[in-house]
């Protein structure tokens, strides 16, 4: 479980993040959610254990900054995508902090496959990575990021530049990971796909987290219309499933 | 599609040793016409016994030209040429930018200003000085670039163009240094244009000190060379500590820059061309083939020296005009390729 206690981040004398403390669950799926500048992806830095903060983040009692030791997986909104590098190789980059760069075991090599065939990427094994389509590298930064067989995945966005039917599948993909145990946190857009599939959500806004807790409750709650100074509606489906939906005139419903 | 056992296995080539085995056996068929021909034409079976140290070597005139100018001289270029062409190929790789050589950092006009600086203020054996003034300004070049440009790696673009200020800036410093002391002129001057008819086993001795070091510290980086091809936070994902692996990187790279620079001018186009045309050969990202690349700039730099020796000889053409002159047209056919394969 990763504990996060009065979190304070400045990036030269601005504050990005002030007074955070909430706790990730593990083998829980937390989404960030929020307007943009709310500072969700500095979190997920932070998280990682790749940005420098005041205040107390521990994972297992240790703090998370410059911890090498633990294995976190992370999924940027915007990959840089290598030249001349084929999507096994790319995947298998996953497996560096296993088998130590340079070293590419048989095993790897196996469990690399098996997860191609799970993100349906083995047919384009071979391919160069700067020739995807968006859903297809995302599905080739989700294989690597499982190919590290990781306690958590930090995703930024994932499904951000996706149309709707990649965003599922893409989600779906997730969920798969989640269900056996992986620990997720995520940012997204769409709140409503975000309660759809993970457990909590972590709403915030202005650097500040306004409240946190089970998905199915914090759509409703009004913290959530704050952060997005109320313009947006929720309502339920027949089904009982939660929409948000942004609204066009202030004051109306 | 569910993958087999046997697909598994065919999923990551690494090192394609096919190629590499290629450039190492092309290197020392190079290397053996090199020492061969020139004015006095030696076979290759004098050439072997010479160097194997059996009975029926060279003896007299022909022994010292093999052994203290062809040989020596080929050393150097071999040296050289995979100093650059790696360089250059690591540079492509921490800078994400597949037009970036030493030269355009900086670190060779920095380090050519070291080494003019040595060569005007020359007091007795210049050459043994030579490889730290070169680094000096090399490294001072670079770091000025990545100071000037803010942004310590973030902004590979505006990096790219500080380093371009910043060699100027030492090329007008060079120049003004040149023509204040002219009776120095001559041998800057030449150097500049890039030689390797000063090689002797001295200056081979210290290049190969510097740059094969800085050769074995590149390639047992190479791999994780791949993970600065990611964003920081990916790379730290992976366990890599992007900005102290980029210094490594960037250290080894100048030191071998520096030294090639030191020892044989400024000699263009091999930084780029060489590590594009095995990109090209193997679909690889460069730093996956730095030993293949080291390979292949030795290579064509010891033909290359060969033609300037021996294309209009007995006159000696500069380095630079035969790399220029045969790597620009090739480095375009590997573009056009490339463009036609995306």
């Amino acid at each position: 479980m990763i504990q996060v206690k009065n979190l304070e981040l400045s990036i030269s004398g601005k504050k990005i993040l002030s007074d955070i403390s909430f706790s990730v669950l593990d083998g829980m799926w937390s989404c960030l959610v929020g307007p943009n500048g709310a500072g969700k992806t500095t979190l997920l830095k932070v998280l990682l254990g790749s940005a420098p903060y005041s205040g107390s983040v521990t994972s297992d009692g240790f703090e998370v900054f410059g911890n090498h030791k633990r294995n976190v997986a992370f999924v940027p909104q915007q990959p840089r995508i290598p030249q001349g590098m084929t999507v096994a190789e790319y995947v298998m980059l996953g497996r560096a902090k296993k088998d130590g760069w340079g070293n590419e075991s048989a095993k790897s090599r196996s469990f690399v496959a098996e997860i191609l065939g799970i993100t349906n990427l083995f047919g384009m094994h071979r391919q160069m990575v700067s020739h995807l389509s968006g859903g297809e590298m995302q599905r080739t930064l989700i294989a690597r990021a499982l190919a590290q067989e990781p306690e958590l995945i930090l995703l930024d966005e994932p499904t951000s530049a996706l149309d709707l039917h990649h965003q599922i599948e893409v989600l779906n993909n997730l969920q798969y990971i989640q269900q056996r145990g992986v620990t997720i946190v995520s940012t997204m857009h769409d709140i409503t796909l975000a309660a759809m599939y993970a457990q909590r959500l972590i709403v915030m806004q202005g650097g500040r987290l306004l409240v946190e807790g089970a998905a199915h409750e914090i759509i409703h709650s009004a913290e959530l219309r704050t952060a997005f100074d109320n313009r947006i509606s929720v309502f339920t489906l027949d089904s009982g499933r939660p929409v948000v939906i942004a609204r066009k005139d202030e004051g109306s419903n | 599609m569910t993958p087999g056992k046997q697909d598994a296995t065919q999923i990551s080539p690494i090192w394609n040793w096919k190629i590499t085995s290629t450039c190492a056996v092309l290197l020392l068929l190079i290397g053996l016409a090199a020492v061969s021909f020139g004015p006095i034409n030696i076979s290759f079976e004098k050439i072997l016994r010479t160097l194997l140290g059996v009975h029926g070597g060279l003896v007299g005139r022909e022994r010292t030209v093999l052994l203290d100018l062809r040989l020596p001289r080929a050393l150097l270029a071999a040296l050289v040429g995979a100093a650059l062409a790696t360089s250059g190929a690591v540079y492509q790789s921490v800078f994400r930018n597949p037009l970036a050589d030493p030269y355009l950092l900086g670190a060779a006009s920095g380090a050519g200003l070291g080494a003019t600086i040595a060569i005007t203020n020359a007091h007795g054996n210049v050459y043994s000085l030579l490889p730290i003034f070169s680094f000096v300004g090399g490294t001072l070049a670079v770091l000025t670039s990545f100071f000037i440009s803010g942004r310590f790696f973030a902004e590979p673009q505006s990096l790219l163009l500080s380093g371009i200020a910043v060699g100027s800036f030492a090329t007008a410093i060079q120049t003004y240094l040149q023509q204040r002391h002219s009776a120095s002129l001559r041998p800057v001057y030449s150097w500049i244009l890039g030689e390797l008819t000063v090689a002797n086993w001295k200056i081979v001795t210290w290049s190969s000190i510097y740059i094969l070091m800085a050769l074995a510290i590149l390639i047992s980086i190479s791999k994780q060379l791949d993970g600065l091809m990611l964003s920081d936070e990916e790379s730290f994902s992976l366990g890599i500590n992007p900005n102290r692996l980029r210094i490594i990187a960037v250290a080894a790279a100048t030191l071998a820059t520096a030294t090639a620079v030191s020892a044989s001018g400024l000699i263009g186009f091999v930084g780029i061309v060489v590590p594009h045309l095995i990109r090209g050969i193997t679909h690889r990202v460069t730093n996956r083939n730095l030993l293949t690349i080291a390979l292949a700039g030795a290579g064509f730099l010891v033909l290359a020296d060969l033609g300037a020796r021996t294309l209009l000889s007995p006159a000696e053409l500069p380095i630079g005009v035969i790399t220029a002159f045969v790597g620009a047209p090739f480095f375009l056919v590997v573009l056009r390729r490339r463009r036609s394969e995306a």
